[in-house]
């Protein structure tokens, strides 16, 4: 049986990637699929330490939520994403240059 | 005092929420839907402002499950995040048929969005915090992009949505850790192990860290602002006006529940370990660094987008005094937020006014000589203006007033003295708004922004209006309020 480092250290890593992703990918899809990886890497975390806490499954509760908050955030984002697609023929951050300073 | 009559504000806004998408959908004519959505939600206010005063009905803290709690601090902010919301719906219903993109589904997505905000303001566990930042969160991203045809509108909303996300998912990071760290998800048994001893330390240090990174960034203080000024410029003058009165009071409600609340032993809140001096340096970089960017801006949309992530930094004084005075400084924080929507409603509602079909007033130049021309329509820019200055006999001066003298208390003395230096700063580019509309002359030929008729719009200047005015000369009662409310919180 894994200890719970291991799985701490599994989401740590799939946080890190998802964050770095984020950061410097400028393809605004795969920034929000950056997100979505950050996102599962807490699942992980939490279901790791909800074996840690036997006595009530909140971890795992908490899990579900946030697979179907990331859904709903999914549907949002893509929307935005499109409408932006249509206007500007483009998702690269690179070009999101109308506003600033 | 049942624990349902204490979320029948929240409830009431579920079934207005639903009746408007019922309404919109049967009807082709959306005149009165920005009325129907604004009675709803001072309703909803009235509902939370009567049990808030009435003793009889005070509630004694208490929870409804153990996600939602029924104490006086979230009645507050259910006054405050209503009124908000319902004085920009009113706003709305000017500016949208002025401009000709009126539909149904703004005033629903307002109603749900402050619903999220209540949610988020009363929420005392990990989940429901999470749940309560996303509902709101959502419903804010589709009314920024909700002019979907504008460039800029599309613009402010990826940015804003991308951003956003992303502290969202740092945030979620840091409950899971903090779930680890004590096995707890509820703020008061979080509270209890740290207190206990029993928690992981180096999990709750990284944990503490990344909440604050995710909540001070629905504050929009630096250096997690970087949306504030696109998304605010991008979005339709009526939704700035909500983002930075709604949205800004549900995050500073739930960082007082989680700072105060369930980080509030003092290992973790002293001033030289735990969360204050990071508060401090935040509150000192926002006050230093929103004050100088306004000062750089020519659109006076964008400067109070500026000028509200200076307001956040003021905002965190009263924060960090809390670590000493108790409180008295989490009232402070609460008459500010008050306050400051209030004077924010005043500011931005007279921006729309100042515009008609064809002409936003956005910039300076488009204020020009506006005030000599149309004298009473530039009076409540004025008062707004000064409000947000921090002048006498405004609800600014108080709310700046109470947060300064929380931080002395606390023996902070140099905090206040940056912050009165920050604001004065402010003076130069809340004062130009006047210059302009009094003192300048409109360039030969360029188009000249001519003040809307509209009643709504008149409407929620007069009652933000008498408010600012209201907090600024009888300060007292509000004061009480949020006594009341900070003395009595689930934590």
């Amino acid at each position: 049986m894994l200890g719970i480092g291991t799985y701490l250290a599994l989401a740590s890593v799939l946080f890190g990637i998802g964050a770095v992703g984020f950061l410097s990918r400028r393809n605004m899809l795969v920034q929000l699929m950056s997100i979505e990886l950050m996102l599962n890497s807490v699942n992980v975390l939490l279901l790791a330490f909800n074996r840690a806490y036997p006595g009530n499954h909140d971890g795992q509760v908490f899990a579900f939520f946030v697979i179907a908050v990331a859904a709903a955030e999914a549907a949002v984002g893509l929307a935005i994403l499109i409408a932006y697609y249509r206007i500007k023929r483009t998702v690269d951050t690179d070009d999101a240059t109308l506003l600033k300073y | 005092m049942s624990s349902l009559m204490g979320v029948s504000p929240l409830l009431l806004l579920v079934v207005a929420g639903l009746s408007i998408m019922i309404i919109d959908a049967f009807t082709s004519d959306r005149k009165e839907l920005a009325v129907v959505t604004a009675v709803s939600l001072f309703m909803a206010a009235a509902l939370a402002g009567a049990m808030l005063v009435g003793p009889e009905l005070a509630p004694a803290p208490e929870l409804v499950t153990r996600y939602l709690a029924v104490d006086r601090l979230g009645l507050f902010f259910d006054v405050v995040i209503c009124v908000g919301a319902g004085l920009s719906a009113l706003l709305a219903g000017g500016y949208l048929r002025e401009h000709g993109f009126e539909r149904g589904e703004f005033y629903v997505l307002v109603v749900f969005t402050a619903f999220g905000a209540m949610v988020l303001a009363r929420a005392v566990d990990l989940l429901s915090i999470f749940l309560g930042l996303e509902t709101m969160s959502l419903g804010v991203y589709a009314l920024v992009a909700y002019r979907r045809t504008s460039a800029r509108a599309v613009e402010g909303a990826v940015k804003y949505f991308l951003l956003g996300s992303f502290a969202a998912a740092i945030l979620l990071f840091g409950s899971a850790l903090l779930y680890g760290a004590t096995g707890q998800t509820d703020l008061a048994g979080i509270r209890e192990v740290i207190a206990a001893g029993r928690a992981d330390s180096i999990l709750t240090i990284l944990a503490l860290v990344m909440l604050i990174v995710g909540l001070t960034f629905k504050v929009g203080a630096v250096p997690f602002h970087m949306w504030v000024p696109d998304a605010y410029e991008g979005a339709a003058t009526p939704v700035t006006t909500f983002m930075s009165v709604g949205v800004k009071a549900a995050a500073v409600a739930v960082l007082v529940r989680v700072l105060v609340g369930a980080f509030g032993d003092p290992s973790t809140m002293s001033l030289y370990t735990g969360w204050t001096p990071v508060i401090i340096l935040l509150s000192v970089v926002s006050m230093v660094f929103g004050n100088v960017a306004a000062l750089a801006q020519s659109s006076v949309k964008r400067m109070l987008a500026y000028s509200s992530v200076a307001h956040a930094g003021y905002i965190l004084v009263g924060l960090a005094a809390a670590h000493e005075a108790g409180s008295a400084a989490v009232s402070s924080v609460l008459y500010y937020m008050g306050a400051y929507t209030v004077s924010n409603v005043l500011a931005f509602g007279s921006l729309i006014l100042m515009g008609s079909k064809g002409k936003e007033a956005v910039s300076y130049e488009d204020l020009a000589g506006a005030g000599r021309r149309h004298p009473l329509a530039a009076l409540p820019f004025v008062i707004g203006v000064l409000s947000l200055l921090g002048m006498p006999p405004t609800a600014g001066f108080f709310g700046k007033y109470y947060v300064f003298s929380a931080a002395v208390q606390s023996g902070l003395v140099w905090l206040a003295v940056v912050g009165v230096l920050a604001s004065a700063i402010g003076a130069y580019y809340y004062l130009k708004v006047i210059v302009y509309l009094f003192m300048r002359e409109p360039e030969e030929g360029s188009p000249i922004a001519v003040p809307m008729q509209s009643t709504y719009v008149i409407a929620a200047l007069v009652l933000a209006g008498y408010y600012v005015v209201r907090m600024g000369i009888t300060p007292g009662r509000y004061l009480d309020w949020a006594v009341s409310a900070a003395a009595n919180f689930v934590s």
